[in-house]
């Protein structure tokens, strides 16, 4: 039973991941005049969502989130922690995620909101969130 | 009693995905985050179809006390007569609701309510939510009868049964049932509720019963009702003093004998606890933090007035701005009972036994901690008509 769940559990997370990342394949032909655009515009403004999804994290925002869920939720230095690692998974309880999110939001200055939050149940959605909410943030 | 105040729990946790479709009422983010926590809001599902009452949907665990545990009970049925009985009071020496209420059988009844609904006019409204959350809580006292009764090892065999254990849960009842009377009537001759909507949302919510995850296990059980009981102290206490700030003594005094009651009660159950954690520290600790994870659920969390799919929520988020009761409250009262049944010396305990102490030793600062960040943000105001007060609008 316990196998049986382990891999629905995994298949969702991948099924997530290859979605992301059809969006981001979807979108490949629209970033060409986009790309036009940030030469003319210099910093082009991130209205659309397709550019928005299309921006996975970058690797230093993904290794930021995983420092602070290790430390958050004491994990030996042999718990392997990756991007799709799920903050359940490794035996965080709701007062665990609320304060990762907290933490989070410290480290990175930034504000996140409730309906955003109930998304992220992982380190991969935790980190694209961040970088999402920074370049709001710098836009603005 | 214990459960009747609203355990307006507080703290909230952004939880990964439940089933608890929380609809648009716009909430604060701060608030929803504090009640979301300890509220197990979260765990309720609103059924899609309108107009239903939520319903619990974790999985409801049953009688996971070994039966070698419960002959445990048995044998402190002596202890429990000598020691937790002495907390009953005589009935012949108990106030009644009558007490605290204009006569019906004297000449000046009439000009008895007439006071009593000059004073209720200076009484906000915001005032009235809370009472009449608090009052419908104390109302559902049959679950709660129900619950102590689901317990292994004390449960009331037949109803009239003269263990020591059944002996206090009967006169526990008949001495709560009190609370839910006196606050029924003033709320009726008050004139400033709509009566037909709190008795609907009563009779929906005793419908809805609850589970507390106490899995018939007294340890579970008792740790739970110490922790209510402690909780209605302090919201009654509340209650008490705000009525007073309003100029409405007669409430306020109200209110405080009702939390003097609850305050014997907590005497009791804490007790009971801490004769547990004599002879079994190891399963006691354990009990409590199993508790405290599964968060102590409010009694009233199912509550449904026929109109609002987030009326708990709302109420709590009332309760909350008012000071009632508040995350800040859990963490005390969290604090308290860590002190009374001094679990940080504690000692014999297995390796899970102190993962389990450490636990709990350390939970209240975080929760501090937490609320005192979730206070210092920006906080959007917003409202929620309530039906018990006639429809009108009060921020949450």
């Amino acid at each position: 039973m316990a196998a049986v769940s382990a891999t629905c559990v995994r298949f969702g997370t991948s099924l997530n991941q290859s979605t992301k990342l059809n969006q981001i394949a979807g979108t490949s032909t629209s970033l060409k005049p986009v790309a036009v655009g940030w030469a003319r515009r210099g910093f082009p403004s991130l209205r659309t969502s397709h550019f928005r999804i299309s921006c996975a994290a970058k690797p230093e925002t993904v290794q930021k989130v995983c420092d602070i869920v290790r430390k958050q939720l004491a994990l030996p230095a042999e718990t392997e922690l990756t991007p799709a690692s799920k903050f359940s998974e490794l035996g965080a309880d709701s007062l665990d995620t609320v304060e990762i999110v907290m933490e989070l939001e410290e480290a990175f200055s930034i504000s996140v909101e409730e309906e955003s939050s109930q998304n992220i149940s992982s380190v991969q959605e935790a980190a694209d969130l961040i970088d999402k909410l920074v370049q709001k943030k710098s836009e603005a | 009693m214990i459960f009747p105040v609203a355990h307006y729990l507080w703290l909230a946790a952004l939880i990964c995905v439940r089933c608890l479709l929380i609809n648009s009422i716009c909430i604060s983010q701060v608030k929803r985050i504090l009640l979301i926590f300890i509220s197990e809001c979260r765990e309720v599902e609103n059924i899609k179809k309108p107009f239903s009452p939520p319903r619990e949907v974790h999985v409801q665990v049953t009688h996971s006390m070994p039966p070698p545990k419960v002959d445990l009970f048995k044998s402190l049925d002596d202890w429990a007569e000598k020691n937790i009985l002495v907390h009953l009071k005589d009935v012949e020496k108990c106030w009644q609701a009558s007490d605290y209420l204009p006569d019906p059988a004297s000449e000046g009844f009439e000009e008895q309510v007439k006071e009593l609904r000059e004073r209720s006019k200076e009484i906000p409204d915001d005032y009235f939510v809370v009472l009449v959350g608090d009052m419908i809580t104390e109302e559902a006292l049959p679950t709660y009868q129900t619950m102590l009764n689901t317990l292994d090892g004390v449960r009331d065999e037949t109803g009239a049964s003269l263990t020591s254990w059944a002996v206090w849960t009967r006169a526990w009842t008949a001495e709560e049932n009190r609370h839910g009377d006196l606050l029924n009537k003033y709320l009726y001759l008050s004139g400033r509720v709509d009566m037909r909507q709190i008795e609907k949302t009563i009779q929906y919510l005793i419908g809805s019963g609850m589970d507390p995850r106490t899995e018939n296990s007294p340890y579970l059980g008792f740790i739970y009702t110490s922790f209510q009981e402690r909780a209605t102290f302090i919201s009654h206490g509340n209650t008490a003093r705000l009525a007073k700030e309003h100029g409405d003594m007669k409430l306020a005094q109200i209110c405080g004998t009702i939390a003097a009651d609850e305050k014997r009660h907590e005497t009791a159950y804490t007790k009971i606890v801490e004769k547990l954690f004599e002879i079994d520290p190891n399963d006691t600790v354990l009990a409590l933090a199993d508790m405290m994870r599964k968060k102590i659920s409010m009694p009233a969390h199912l509550m449904y007035d026929g109109q609002d799919d987030n009326l708990f929520e709302n109420f709590s988020a009332v309760a909350q701005r008012l000071g009632v009761y508040t995350a800040k409250d859990y963490a005390d009262i969290l604090e308290f009972l860590v002190a009374r049944w001094n679990v940080e010396k504690l000692t014999g305990l297995s390796g899970e036994g102190h993962k389990a102490q450490d636990y709990v030793c350390g939970l209240a600062p975080r929760i501090r901690r937490l609320e005192e960040r979730a206070q210092g943000r920006a906080k959007q105001a917003s409202t929620a008509p309530f039906s018990w007060i006639f429809g009108r609008e009060i921020l949450l």
